[in-house]
């Protein structure tokens, strides 16, 4: 059982991804990392995977509606979506088929009943064994919970990633956090993608899958692919 | 006596919370622990008496909402309902609420405010805390576990009851044995039937100090509307035909029933197990291949399975592969049943499994179900791997 991130020239270098991967995305704001971890939810469920995807920065729908604007042909009963922003604004907003609520980014044992939830729906009714899991992002669940409590967070639900042989993906912004937060994150993970800025826009690369980093690559994203260069 | 409305756990705890008491809901991470406490503070309310809802990590309409959505009207409850607001200082957000803590991360704020909620109750009633280790992660575990021991010594003072839910994050070991073992007079385990995912939920008494209470495990679901409910689980027993299926079903059952013709089973056969503290409805499929339909239907929701297999019929053995296949329970746990062990000619569990090449993780247990013998040695290996805890 393995898994490919649907980003070709990181996927030819790295290889087949294993079960059980941890992988955390770092980059600066605005580089296009919603779109890349819609990308890559997008990319299982092309693979006949479930996606369940953890939003604490846009509406659940917002992120549903991602997937309607480009007309992507996809079975939608496979798509989770933990929703930690609705109510927050305020709206008293029940659950869907698609979307379940989150009291607020502060409530991590809702979101981690949610999260189970969905697991075990897709694995016990629907049968599917492959799950990839999103949280976008970690950045705005630090903000309102301490790094140790954030980190007792992770250190479970990775865990439980390995143990249904699923593949997570968890999205931080670079510069929001100090040395001390990233350096303690990483240890959970067992690879990284980074994203930096360039003279020419901003670059792509996957750590710790090979021996080496893969090379910087420039990308850009049109509509639900992202073309990398060089 | 205060009844926390769980079903079972009032039975178990020989009538509920004594007045002056404390209970805390043990949860581990992604059980739906959250809604036990609510539940027994609306039940408590519902009942007469007067309720304090310590909101740690929700906004109190957003608390309000949950009630409703369960089921339970707070707006009906009237000055016998009131919210320790907890979560709003947090965030910056004003709050309309009676007890507004002001500073969150306090335990001193936050003591404060309870004190002045268990005052103005005029009557015994119950104090509920929405999130424990929400205030814990805030405030930092040693003190909140010095502040758990002042609330609590309030609580005795005023005769209110306290149910605190807590969700066992990977804190200290230390702070983990004194919230389970140590601090509180009841503690309620709600845990997780794990394999790949989690699959079920259960609760069960770990201690009470008021009573002998009972030791037995509950699986229930969370309904909306309707809170928590227990739920019986389904365990399946498949195997090749011939195997001894109805046998181990009925040698197993407190009672049973079987849809057969001619001694053959046709449709399922069906028993009740009640042992050592575990109730469950077990399901046995039918061996023929012309029946496969039959067992794709029966395998749904089934919590673990018995591969029953004729331990003397190696030529069997594919089959009741294939039948483990059919079930889709592969994630599921599962226990080999080595039938028939009194015959002659018979193979080895260990034989048996390397026949198989089923893992080690996977129990080949012998049996001989004309007997009963092994089979409930059987169902409680089972059981184990089924409330494993993750």
């Amino acid at each position: 059982m393995t898994y490919k991130l649907g980003i070709s020239r990181l996927d030819e270098l790295i290889g087949d991804i294993k079960s059980g991967t941890n992988i955390m995305m770092i980059g600066p704001p605005i580089s296009g990392k919603d779109d890349i971890a819609n990308i890559i939810a997008y990319q299982g469920l092309l693979d006949a995977n479930a996606a369940v995807i953890v939003s604490t920065r846009e509406p659940g729908n917002n992120v549903l509606e991602w997937f309607e604007r480009y007309n992507l042909d996809v079975p939608m009963d496979r798509i989770g979506i933990v929703d930690c922003v609705t109510r927050t604004l305020g709206f008293g907003a029940p659950d869907t088929d698609n979307i379940k609520m989150a009291s607020s980014p502060v409530d991590l044992t809702g979101i981690g009943v949610k999260i189970s939830q969905f697991f075990e729906h897709f694995w016990m009714e629907m049968h599917l064994r492959e799950t990839r899991l999103c949280i976008n992002s970690l950045s705005t669940i630090l903000m309102y919970s301490n790094l140790q409590t954030v980190f007792r967070f992770l250190h479970v639900f990775t865990g439980r990633i390995k143990a249904a042989n699923a593949l997570g993906i968890y999205v931080i912004e670079e510069g929001m956090h100090d040395e001390k937060t990233i350096v303690t994150l990483k240890q959970l993970f067992d690879g990284m993608i980074e994203i930096r800025e360039s003279e020419e826009g901003y670059q792509i690369r996957a750590v710790g899958f090979t021996p080496k980093p893969t090379p910087w690559f420039d990308y850009e994203i049109d509509g639900a692919n992202i073309v990398l260069r060089g | 006596m205060i009844e926390t409305g769980i079903p079972k756990l009032d039975d178990y705890l020989h009538g509920g919370v004594p007045l002056g008491k404390t209970l805390v809901y043990y949860a581990y991470p992604g059980v739906e622990g959250a809604v036990f406490g609510m539940q027994s503070l609306c039940h408590a309310i519902s009942n007469g008496i007067s309720g304090v809802y310590v909101a740690s990590s929700t906004e109190p309409h957003r608390i309000r909402e949950q009630f409703s959505e369960f089921g339970w009207d707070a707006d009906e409850y009237g000055d016998r309902f009131a919210i320790i607001d907890a979560f709003s200082g947090l965030i910056g957000a004003d709050s309309h609420e009676r007890y507004v803590v002001a500073d969150p991360e306090d335990t001193r704020s936050l003591t404060q405010c309870i004190k002045n909620a268990m005052e103005d109750l005029r009557e015994p009633g119950v104090i509920v805390f929405e999130s424990l280790s929400t205030i814990m992660d805030l405030c930092g575990e040693l003190e909140t576990l010095d502040a758990i021991e002042e609330w609590n010594q309030y609580a005795m003072l005023y005769d209110h009851a306290m149910v605190y839910n807590f969700t066992a994050w990977p804190y200290s070991d230390d702070t983990l044995l004194s919230i389970k073992e140590d601090i509180f007079d009841s503690t309620i385990s709600v845990g997780g039937i794990t394999g790949n995912v989690i699959f079920g939920q259960y609760f069960g008494v770990l201690k009470a100090n008021w009573t002998d209470a009972v030791r037995k495990y509950i699986l229930f679901k969370v309904l909306k509307p309707g809170g928590v409910r227990a739920y019986i689980p389904k365990i399946l027993v498949t195997g090749p035909f011939d195997a001894g299926k109805s046998t181990f079903v009925h040698a197993l059952s407190t009672r049973a029933v079987s849809v057969d013709r001619l001694g053959t089973t046709i449709a399922l056969d069906h028993g009740h197990v009640d042992h050592k503290g575990f109730a469950a409805d077990i399901f046995g499929t039918p061996g023929q291949a012309r029946f496969d339909p039959i067992i794709k239907l029966l395998s749904g929701e089934a919590m673990g399975v018995f591969l029953v297999l004729d331990s003397t019929r190696a030529e069997d053995f594919a089959r009741g592969r294939q039948m483990l296949e059919i079930t889709r329970s592969f994630g599921l746990p599962v226990v080999i049943i080595a039938n028939k062990q009194d015959c002659d000619g018979v193979l080895t569990p260990d034989d048996i499994r390397g026949q198989l090449d089923m893992p080690e993780t996977i129990p080949v247990m012998p049996a001989v179900a004309t007997t009963g013998n092994g089979v409930f040695e059987a169902f409680e290996t089972l059981i184990d791997m089924v409330m494993e805890v993750g």
